[in-house]
């Protein structure tokens, strides 16, 4: 079930997915935010690191406009996906959401069906028309999330039924089934054990292939286990941002590098 | 290393313990006391009431004389005469105007009707030998329940030795029995006890609480998703919320004023129809459902929200798809507990008139009726002495009903209880 590939860590795409020019985020007054500018590629793994409380779940959560539900909660400057604003009055965040899917911090499967929970993205949606498009759309998902041979004789049972981590993967389904451009992971294996952690790191590594992954975690490991390129966030501020390989050898801010080291967080 | 042994640690530890039990004996006496008074109250209730699970009846057998009752003066006839006549086999010795009203008295003032009723249905029995079980009148009743003492002197007692004589005599004869009383239930109200029954306030009261239940639920559930999930968080919705938790403390009795110059004076419905009686109770309910449906709707875990906003759904896919049916044990059991409470006001009903005599079950919520509360009401108030068990036996068909409501309202909550 392991095989022993390591991630790619040279960058293979230069295909601009996100581009975020001076962003700041505010709730109330307070600024969470501080004026970020960061270009996520296609085809890639961005991690974004950070203490708790820097602002990079927050930023995440501007990505496919999640923020819009918190009411003191405003956002300024500009967020571009594939050059189109994603803040302009013309996108439905509803539909960005779709483009962009989420994945989160505990894994949330609805409770309902394991079917149910993947086919509910499609649904909503009308991805599909027949239910044998419908059943092609859960397969393909599934498998996607490398959950296929473990759920597809149980697809009526409850997804809240399985484990934390066939859990977090079942979630990873129900974002993928949208077919989205980018998925969007929020400290994706802290409530997952080692082994769940494992064959999910392996599995954001394949997504790759097809998506745009940008993944907050607390662990330094993880992001150096599965992220090509590395942002740093320290107090609403992005400090450093660049190649993993880069970030956790030779950081130029001193910041990261006590980060890194251990020395703040 | 603490030392855990020395003096200071140890009283230290002793108070500790000491309030420990302090508190759990406290807790432990407030449960007592309330299970203490929970069962002085039924018990109470039950050994006053219990008499009127039953009621005594007399079995005679009645000649229909052809004499006395013509087919073709239906539904007239000399019925009292008829059973009267059938008494006097026992006792040929009574004679005279006064002495056979007495012995008249046995039987309850419905008898003759139930004979009538009888002949009415069947004309083929008259000139026939018919058995027929009757109720006696309250007095007897009272007498063979032994809520008549017979040692208290003669002129302190409802029925003269004479009378009791007579009952004695049935009674050996065998034609005294005490069978359950479904009258309890399947009677409407009457002026004599041993007739009156409950059939007219339950099925006012059914009416009510649906009118209730209609107006209620779906205007409660309604108003409390929009505050919860759709309303702006600012002043309006501020003094909105503030207002609907006051509504839920104003006495009831100022929603029984409202209901009458409303609904009774301004928009001229009915006075005593359930019909109002539920709108009333939909005013005193909805407060109660607004607020149990807000608080299940916030017990839904944000996860389950941010799963749905995730892959897209919209803000009422959200609320219409995940939030209410996760939210539906919780709003079920606040609705059940709202109704059964509306079940057992008294107040607002008394003010638009649902405490009237009415001898005539109600076949829509239009027509004029009682509620259980103020049928306990009117026959609290009653004088005479049947009344006073057959209150304690309603109040116990009440709370019947208010354990059988809420016992479906735990059941709800514990089959739908759902686990993250």
């Amino acid at each position: 079930m392991f095989d022993t590939q390591t991630p790619e860590k040279t960058v293979t795409s230069d295909t601009l997915k996100f581009t975020a020019r001076d962003v700041h985020v505010y709730y109330d007054d307070a600024e969470a935010i501080k004026g970020v500018n960061v270009d996520i590629l296609d085809k890639t793994v961005t991690a974004f690191i950070g203490p708790s409380g820097c602002g990079k779940s927050t930023f995440l959560r501007c990505l496919n406009r999640m923020n819009d539900t918190i009411p003191i909660c405003r956002v300024t400057g500009e967020i571009r996906l594939d050059g189109q604003d994603i803040y302009d009055r013309s996108i439905d965040p509803v539909q960005l959401r779709a483009k962009v899917g989420m994945v989160f911090q505990k894994p949330n499967p609805f409770p309902k069906s394991i079917y149910d929970n993947v086919a509910y993205g499609p649904r909503i949606h009308g991805l599909a028309n027949t239910r044998a498009d419908l059943d092609v759309i859960v397969e393909k998902s599934l498998r996607r999330a490398a959950l296929w041979d473990e759920a597809k004789d149980r697809l009526d049972s409850p997804g809240t039924g399985l484990s934390g981590g066939q859990q977090q993967r079942l979630c990873i389904a129900r974002a993928v089934a949208t077919a989205p451009e980018v998925l969007l992971m929020d400290e994706p294996c802290s409530a997952l054990d080692p082994i769940a952690t494992a064959q999910v790191e392996e599995l954001i590594d394949e997504l790759r292939q097809d998506y745009s992954v940008v993944i907050v975690t607390h662990s330094m490991q993880q992001a150096a286990r599965v992220s090509q390129r590395t942002a740093f966030f320290h107090l609403g501020h992005l400090v450093e941002f660049g190649e993993t390989s880069h970030i956790f050898t030779n950081p130029s801010d001193e910041r990261t590098e006590s980060y890194i080291t251990g020395r703040i967080g | 290393m603490t030392d855990l042994s020395s003096q200071s640690v140890r009283s230290h530890l002793n108070r500790r313990n000491r309030h420990q039990t302090m508190i759990k004996g406290f807790g432990m006496a407030a449960i007592g006391f309330a299970a203490l008074m929970l069962f002085i109250l039924v018990s109470s209730l039950v050994s006053s009431g219990y008499k009127a699970f039953t009621q005594t009846h007399v079995t005679v057998e009645v000649f229909v004389d052809p004499a006395e009752i013509k087919p073709e003066r239906l539904p007239r006839g000399g019925f009292d005469d008829v059973l009267l006549a059938s008494l006097k086999t026992y006792f040929p010795d009574v004679s005279g105007r006064a002495d056979e009203k007495a012995l008249e008295g046995i039987f309850s003032n419905g008898a003759q009707f139930t004979l009538r009723d009888r002949i009415v249905a069947d004309p083929g029995l008259i000139g026939q030998s018919i058995t027929m079980t009757v109720p006696t009148s309250d007095p007897f009743d009272q007498l063979a329940k032994d809520l008549v003492k017979r040692d208290t002197p003669e002129t302190q007692r409802r029925v003269s030795d004479r009378e009791i004589g007579w009952f004695d005599t049935l009674d050996q004869a065998g034609a005294i029995s005490q069978p359950l009383n479904w009258g309890l239930i399947s009677n409407t109200d009457s002026r004599f006890p041993e007739l009156a029954g409950l059939k007219g306030a339950l099925m006012g009261s059914f009416w009510a609480l649906l009118v209730c239940f209609v107006i209620s639920f779906p205007l409660g559930i309604g108003a409390a998703i929009y505050l919860e999930e759709f309303a702006p968080r600012n002043r309006l919705s501020d003094f909105i919320e503030v207002n609907i938790n006051n509504l839920a403390a104003v006495p009831s009795v100022v929603f029984g004023l409202l209901a009458l110059a409303v609904f009774i004076g301004w928009m001229g419905m009915p006075r005593s129809a359930p019909l109002v009686g539920g709108m009333t109770l939909a005013l005193m309910t909805l407060p109660t459902i607004i607020i149990a449906t807000r608080a299940a709707l916030k017990a839904v875990p944000p996860s389950i929200r941010e799963a749905a906003l995730g892959v897209g759904a919209s803000k009422h896919q959200v609320v219409f798809g995940h939030v209410l049916p996760l939210a539906m044990p919780g709003i079920l059991t606040g609705t059940i507990i709202g109704l059964a409470q509306a079940l057992g006001e008294t107040a607002p009903l008394l003010l638009i008139g649902m405490n009237a005599f009415i001898t005539s079950a109600p076949d829509s919520p239009l027509d004029s009726a009682t509620a259980l509360p103020t049928q306990i009401f009117i026959w609290a108030d009653s004088p005479e002495r049947g009344f006073v068990s057959r209150t304690s036996a309603a109040i116990l068909v009440l709370l019947t009903f208010l354990i059988t409501m809420n016992a479906i309202a735990i059941y709800l909550r514990s089959k739908f209880e759902r686990k993250w």
